[in-house]
């Protein structure tokens, strides 16, 4: 039964274009490289390619839950995603207090509260039928409302010994998140392309009504879907501790405009039902370098905005144009 | 039977619930703000509620034809921005700013319809991708919240015509006019033809693109009218001064029964669902809840209110298939 919702099905031509799509966001990323080693000498060293891809990893996290959103279909999108992993930072850091005892408790907290909050925008986009989009962003100022509600708006704790060697140490050179990312990408496309739970998300992203008739319960999954994307986001601000050392309320706002474009540049189809994890990976790398270009560049928060915008721009209207024709 | 079948049609109006949440909140503000009825208040809530109303006009219009705007708020916000950098003591200067801030509302809106109408990209990520170009761009002319309103400019704003006209209702009744004399257009009705359904417009012949150009113009007047209220009521010009405008309009067209699928509801909906967001603001900032909780029951009180806006059309819809 699995076989006919197998993404296989998807046209030769929408996997040529997000092939293509992805050549050119690899391309990208080079060039990028090179006109970043010329303009800041050192760029291309081996230790600088570890830290840029170390900063990918973390947006590559949020991405995945995005991505799956996205996959789902029915117009799926997460704007809550940002808050949920500065929710995240703060509750780990809350729970950590700086001791590698309570890694378990703080990693349970961080991942249940960005589950329960996803469950909601599950429920409000499935069951409610509240377009995704206004679901989730209604949802995002509901959290940072309980980020500053549970801090009282000074994030306590910082992150212990053994988080900081995850988030921030290196094995043999090579970050040790960097591994984790590996491990990650490899999972996911997995069980996207070999597992049932996969093939169930296309279909239903491709044609809800389908899979509805295939006996898939729609709604539920999609809800479990808003649920994973939110446990994902959480998990995502537990890593970023590790990274940062200490909580800061906002660590997660920018991960939402560069999750979105990630997937977008990724080919991940906004419709639902057609992409791949790994294209949303190499989404995060492309962002993360173009965003190491701009600071060695010095340019301000306000051109960074501006970058980020005019790229997703781009990138949409290019792809609509292409598969117009 | 005739009475029920009146009552029936009363019922099934795309507006009777956001009518019906309208009366319930009005009783609750009176109950919670002291002298709700008197003409000063009247008169503050209406500073407050009339910018929430343009914008959600501006969004229904825009969600009417079948798209959304996300970056209404940053574009508030950027016109702010470019007004206040601008603006002298003179009142040649105050005129000729103001009508450069209209220009460029005009000229984002239209930014957006143009892509949306001719290429077709998803409204929803081509909007959160102008939302943030615009937001950079009011940070970039200004850093921090500054520049330069003259008093004289934005005294305006507070000031009460022929003594029982304030200026924030004269805008509304400007906008009001504005929505009659567009029901009066053939184009605006296309808008309803589009937004129900592409094809069938296309096959009668109505320009699609053209359609949904007119259709963010028509949403950049109000978005215009917005943030002349917002430069108003701030009196400087701040990047992140439109920022709440976005979602609050998307939820407050909902709420007036603005059907995200596109071609239903009607521009009296869009309005009421303006005034109910209000009255919920008001009831949050009237209720002594400290800053801290603010956010939170705003995001809660959207969420609750869509899910009020949303049940009432839910089982309609299910009784219709």
């Amino acid at each position: 039964m699995s076989n006919n919702v197998r993404p296989r099905l998807m046209s030769t031509s929408i996997r040529s274009l997000a092939s293509n799509q992805l050549t050119i966001a690899v391309a990208s990323i080079i060039a990028l490289f090179i006109f970043g080693e010329i303009i800041a000498p050192g760029f291309l060293s081996f230790g600088h390619l570890m830290s840029v891809l170390r900063l990918s990893v973390f947006l590559g996290i949020v991405a995945l839950g995005q991505a799956l959103v996205v996959m789902s279909g029915g117009e799926g999108i997460d704007l809550s995603v940002g808050s949920v992993v500065s929710l995240g930072v703060c509750i780990s850091s809350s729970l950590l207090l700086g001791k590698d005892a309570n890694i378990p408790a703080a990693l349970l907290g961080a991942i249940a509260a960005g589950f329960a909050i996803g469950l909601v925008n599950g429920v409000g986009v499935s069951y409610v039928g509240i377009p995704p989009l206004i679901m989730t962003l209604a949802m995002a100022s509901v959290v940072d409302g309980l980020s500053l509600i549970y801090t009282g708006g000074y994030p306590r704790g910082t992150a212990p010994k053994l988080l900081e060697a995850l988030g921030s140490g290196r094995i043999l050179n090579i970050p040790n998140i960097l591994l984790l990312w590996v491990v990650v990408i490899v999972a996911a496309t997995l069980i996207l392309f070999r597992k049932r739970w996969g093939a169930i998300l296309f279909g239903v992203g491709s044609n809800s009504i389908t899979a509805e008739l295939s006996g898939i319960n729609v709604k539920r999954f999609r809800m479990f879907v808003y649920g994973i994307c939110g446990a994902i986001a959480g998990l995502a601000g537990f890593f970023l501790l590790g990274y940062t050392g200490t909580p800061y309320l906002s660590l997660g706002a920018p991960f939402l405009m560069t999750s979105i474009a990630a997937v977008a540049i990724g080919g991940i189809s906004l419709a639902g039902g057609a992409g791949s994890y790994v294209g949303a990976a190499i989404g995060c790398v492309l962002l993360t370098t173009l965003s190491s270009i701009l600071v060695a560049l010095r340019t301000t928060e306000s051109v960074r905005q501006i970058v980020y915008g005019s790229l997703v721009f781009i990138i949409v209207v290019a792809y609509t144009r292409r598969r117009k024709e | 039977m005739k009475a029920h079948r009146v009552v029936r049609g009363l019922l099934q109006n795309s507006s009777f619930p956001s009518f019906l949440m309208l009366v319930l909140l009005i009783i609750l503000n009176a109950i919670i703000q002291p002298g709700f009825f008197s003409f000063q208040v009247f008169r503050m809530n209406f500073m407050t509620f009339t910018p929430l109303i343009l914008v959600s006009l501006a969004q229904a219009t825009v969600i009417l034809v079948g798209a959304v705007d996300l970056s209404l708020g940053a574009g508030i916000s950027l016109v702010t921005v470019v007004m206040a950098s601008l603006m002298q003591n003179s009142t040649l200067s105050m005129v000729l700013v103001t009508a450069l801030g209209v220009a460029a509302a005009l000229f984002l809106s239209f930014f957006n319809g143009f892509f949306i109408g001719y290429i077709g990209p998803p409204p929803l990520i081509m909007t959160f991708a102008t939302s943030t170009m615009w937001f950079g761009t009011a940070l970039l002319i200004m850093p921090t919240p500054g520049g330069h309103i003259p008093q004289a400019y934005y005294m305006i704003y507070g000031k009460t015509l022929a003594g029982f006209i304030p200026v924030p209702v004269l805008i509304l009744l400007v906008a009001v006019a504005f929505c009659l004399l567009l029901g009066r257009i053939k184009a605006f009705r296309h808008l309803y033809a589009v937004g129900g359904s592409e094809r069938a417009a296309r096959a009668s012949g109505i320009s699609v693109t053209g359609t949904k150009i007119f259709a963010f113009l028509v949403s950049g007047v109000f978005i215009a009218l917005a943030a002349l209220c917002v430069v108003g009521q701030t009196a400087t010009g701040d990047a992140r001064s439109g920022q709440g405008f976005t979602l609050n309009s998307v939820a407050a067209a909902v709420i007036g029964g603005i059907a995200f699928s596109g071609g239903k509801g009607n521009y009296v909906g869009a309005i009421i669902g303006g005034i109910i967001l209000g009255l919920l603001i008001n009831i949050i900032y009237f209720a002594n809840i400290t800053s801290f909780y603010q956010e939170f029951m705003k995001g809660i009180i959207i969420i609750v209110a869509l899910l009020f806006g949303a049940v009432p059309r839910l089982r309609r819809e299910l009784s219709h298939h």
